[in-house]
């Protein structure tokens, strides 16, 4: 017989425990900078010995001498620990930023990490070529990280997540509406996403070598560029290199990293069909298509079309980088007039398909949105009609759709309501609401005083940047889960 | 290894649950969305929707490289039907239930294997044997035999007549060496004792023991033991006229029905009970039918507040042995706090069967059992594992634990601090639930 014992408070041990695990995760990760700057001969050595060693002491402490009496993990242990662990993670990350020879505060320090690994990819340094090959590294690392999600990882190589209290923390941290299992147990499913993940950097690496790129600035790029995060290790982005091919590259992994990974793993394994009979791939393809159009039309008509360049691989660039919420630059966008601005701003929103690296509040929520509003519309001439909302061929639970439109409704009010915060501090009302939706679609772009043309995102003040990490957090994590910290119920005992 | 169950009602999303607890590729499939949600999204395993009897839906679910495939809808001839659908795309073996004796008939047993139907599961059948079990030993709790009987774990409730009350437990092991305090269930909570824990009243210990001394703690625990010839069964369910069809010879049944066209077809299949038609729920009915000379009370009713509620009424009306069938899950734990003497739930035991099975199919994991929530796992001891390297006492276990014996050469024994646990023993341990993975390690 099965009972399930009914502990009401939530289990800290357990959860600092499990936390002890994912730091030495992120502390042999360090080891990769640390061999960096070992191999390059420079000095930030130290840093990232000193952050490895706090980190990897830090988790074994935790781990080891935390002895939980129970190890069951549930709903809220599972949302708290998602949540947390972002944050741990990023207090730790941050360390090689403020100790090494180019030293930034604990503000600017903690804004750069957590937007490593939300893959938002805004940083505050105003020149990235200055700073060591091990801190260009560790950034770019944290993205990779991030971009499956660092739960996922973990998942996926320690056997002690895979309870059920693992399946909490899967769908607390994975994006989208439903989260689809490729595997039976959640520890399949998670190696599966990731082995494609990790497949897809090598061979992005592979053809970026083969182009003008060095070594570092592949390795960087692939990582980056997979994540769907957008750091570079040059301040003028992918603009640097102004290489055709480099671009035709990039634009084709920006594309598959805003492709439900799932879809991929399905592809890989030879159905072909499935990814045909996807309608958010579908609508993910004809939103390109159809916003290529109007940028070349309207890059054409503001008499910006100077080389055959620019009504080509430059918009599909500009397209796939929104869309996908890399946030990797190619070219000003700004100088293409408003209309381009307006666009880029729609593309934002919505980003890529559910499942992804990319941020946004996702296409899948968009049809949700037009099928309801269709089946709305035509309600109100047939009042008696029963119309249903499917995707992917099937049908959706009114609940479902409840919830997305909740999920928009809040999603808007988030960007409003840091869009707000930013101009009480200070930053002019248009830059404000632009770095708000920025950050919490886990972009990065910036515009007007944070864009190419102005200063970047150092100009932000540190309240500003504190304000803006917590929004990539909600953003990165589908709201819900950062959100529900701060309602009453989930603390009542 | 690779399982897939069709029918996520209560039997199948029950084992479904057990199984993703212990490292079973799990893919179940139900045409219902909302059963699957809940499931889908707590447990570690893979839902989808679509209908068990459709050669898509079964593709979809790899049923083609599946070990077993479990159908437990609530239609019997749409699991006959979907094994056999299993089993032509590929399925190494398949497990039906089924709602009739008559296919469980050795007799007609080559029949399903032609079809591909390699197990039968009839919870009716099950229910009725576990009823019969009950009667035999009415001073028992639970009775479960592991190694073919060689080990045998009786759950016995104290009462104030038992004379090992507050005694601790490293006395009681100094006085009776033929017994193993495995696990003790107190009120809704299962402990695994240590030396300084003490026996209380009410509390439903867990012996480990050998057949020989089964009877002792008849003694020790202050049982008298009541011969049971007569029974009264409320309700003419599926599970009365097995039981009754098994068990004429040994014990005289009545049977209380309240449906008059029930009673008037019950004679022709228990030819040998007395059969009443009547509201049992009703004392004056009981009266009439002079319960006092019963020896047990069987409540079958489909309603289980009906069988509990009845089951109080007959024990206060003075019969030794009640047995209340309860089908709710939720009522389980909070009936078995009650004064009655054995629950009945046919999706358990129906789980449970089924588990044995796929078990039996697959040597290399651990057998185990699950009760309330504790586990009892019965593991082979590998060569060079941690457990042989001493005396149990010096191998310093962790807690939530207990070796409550073994098997040796086929021969069943207790273990105790000096015993020392050799290769190839088979081991039953006790431990809490969720807590077995941690335990393996010592074994392998």
């Amino acid at each position: 017989m099965l009972t399930f014992s009914n502990t009401r408070r939530i289990n800290y041990p357990m959860l600092l425990r499990v936390l002890g695990w994912l730091l030495m995760i992120e502390g042999s990760f360090m080891s990769i900078p640390l061999l960096t700057c070992i191999i390059y001969g420079e000095s930030d050595v130290w840093a990232f010995a000193a952050a490895f060693a706090v980190t990897i002491i830090c988790g074994a402490l935790m781990t080891f001498c935390i002895r939980p009496a129970s190890p069951s993990m549930a709903k809220r242990e599972g949302f708290l620990l998602t949540a947390s662990v972002w944050v741990v993670f990023s207090f730790f990350g941050m360390i090689p930023f403020m100790l090494c020879d180019t030293p930034i505060g604990v503000t600017d320090a903690f804004y750069e990490t957590m937007s490593g690994f939300t893959t938002t990819g805004s940083t505050v340094y105003p020149t990235v070529e200055t700073l060591s090959h091990g801190i260009n590294l560790w950034r770019c690392l944290t993205q990779w990280l991030g971009g499956m999600g660092i739960i996922l990882f973990t998942l996926a190589v320690l056997p002690m997540l895979n309870y059920s209290g693992g399946m909490q923390m899967f769908n607390a941290e994975v994006t989208g509406i439903t989260h689809e299992k490729l595997r039976p147990r959640i520890s399949q499913t998670a190696k599966g996403l990731w082995s494609i993940y990790f497949i897809l950097t090598i061979i992005l690496f592979g053809l970026l070598w083969l182009g003008p790129m060095n070594l570092f600035d592949s390795i960087c790029h692939a990582l980056s560029t997979m994540s769907t995060g957008g750091f570079s290790t040059r301040d003028n982005s992918i603009g640097f290199w102004d290489s055709n091919y480099v671009k035709i590259v990039v634009t084709l992994f920006m594309f598959l990293g805003g492709v439900n990974f799932s879809l991929i793993y399905k592809g890989a394994h030879g159905d072909l069909k499935a990814i045909w009979r996807n309608d958010t791939f579908v609508a993910y393809i004809k939103i390109i298509v159809l916003s290529f159009v109007a940028f070349v039309i309207a890059i054409a008509t503001a008499g910006k079309a100077y080389s055959w360049e620019d009504i080509t691989i430059d918009p599909l660039f500009q397209i796939v980088t929104t869309m996908s919420s890399t946030g990797l630059t190619a070219n000003n966008f700004e100088t293409w007039g408003p209309f381009v601005l307006a666009l880029v701003f729609i593309l934002m929103f919505f980003g890529a398909c559910a499942g992804s690296t990319s941020g946004g509040a996702k296409i899948d929520r968009l049809l949700y949105l037009l099928k309801n509003t269709n089946n709305e519309l035509y309600r109100s001439v047939h009042p008696n009609a029963i119309r249903s909302v499917r995707i992917n061929g099937s049908i959706m639970s009114p609940e479902t759709v409840d919830k997305v439109i909740a999920f928009l409704c809040i999603y808007v009010m988030v960007i409003a309501f840091g869009g707000i915060l930013l101009t009480a501090i200070g930053i002019p009302i248009v830059d404000a609401f632009f770095s708000s939706f920025s950050c919490v679609s886990n972009i990065g772009l910036g515009a007007g005083v944070t864009g190419v043309g102005g200063m970047g995102y150092d100009v932000i003040p540190d309240l500003g940047k504190w304000v803006l990490s917590f929004l990539m957090l909600i953003g990165r994590l589908e709201l819900f889960t950062v959100l529900i910290l701060f309602t009453p119920a989930f603390w009542s005992k | 290894m690779k399982i897939v169950i069709a029918g996520a009602g209560e039997v199948g999303s029950h084992l479904a649950k057990l199984l993703s607890r212990e490292e079973q590729d799990i893919i179940l499939i139900d045409d219902n969305r909302e059963r699957l949600a809940d499931i889908d999204a707590n447990y570690n395993l893979m839902t989808l929707r679509g209908n068990p009897i459709s050669f898509k839906s079964l593709k979809e679910a790899g049923v083609d490289r599946c070990d077993l495939f479990i159908a437990v809808t609530p239609d019997e001839t749409s699991n006959v039907v979907a094994c056999a659908m299993a089993k032509s795309l590929g399925a190494k073996k398949t497990v039906a239930r089924i709602d009739n004796y008559e296919f469980q008939d050795m007799t007609n047993r080559g029949f399903f294997t032609d079809l591909g139907v390699n197990a039968l599961i009839y919870p009716e059948y099950l229910a009725a044997q576990e009823i019969i079990t009950a009667l035999r030993r009415s001073w028992v709790r639970h009775w479960f035999e592991l190694h073919g009987g060689q080990l045998i774990i009786v759950g016995v409730k104290i009462r104030d007549t038992a004379r090992i009350i507050g005694m601790q437990l490293k006395e009681f092991a100094m006085t009776e060496h033929n017994f193993h305090v495995a696990a003790i269930k107190r009120k809704h909570e299962t402990i695994i004792p240590r030396g300084d824990d003490r026996i209380l009243l009410n509390d439903i210990l867990y012996f480990a023991t050998t057949r020989s001394h089964v009877d002792d703690l008849l003694d020790i625990c202050g049982k008298t033991h009541h011969r049971i010839r007569k029974v009264l069964i409320m309700g003419g369910s599926r599970i009365a006229i097995r039981l009754a069809a098994l068990a004429e010879g040994e014990f005289k049944f009545k049977i209380i029905e309240n449906n008059k066209a029930k009673c008037r077809a019950l004679p022709e299949k228990c030819p040998n009970c007395d059969i009443v038609q009547g509201d049992a729920r009703d004392i004056e009915v009981l009266r009439d039918e002079s319960i006092t000379d019963y020896d047990a009370f069987v409540a079958l009713t489909d309603s289980s507040e009906t069988n509990i509620l009845t089951c109080l009424t007959a024990k206060e009306l003075g019969i030794k042995k009640t047995i209340a069938e309860v089908e709710d899950l939720q009522f389980i734990s909070e009936a078995e706090g009650l004064n009655i003497g054995t629950i009945i739930n046919k999706k358990l035991l129906a789980s449970s069967k089924i588990f044995q099975i796929l078990l039996d199919s697959d040597v290399t994991t651990t057998k185990c059992l699950a009760m309330a929530d504790a586990e009892v796992a019965e593991i082979e001891v590998k060569p060079k594992s941690k457990i042989t390297r001493g005396r149990v006492r010096d191998l310093s276990l962790p807690h939530g634990m207990t070796i409550a014996g073994l098997v040796r050469n086929g021969v069943g024994m207790l273990v105790s601090g000096n015993t020392v646990i050799e290769p190839g023993d088979n081991v039953v341990v006790f431990c809490l639930s969720g807590a077995l993975h941690k335990i393996e390690r010592l074994f392998y």
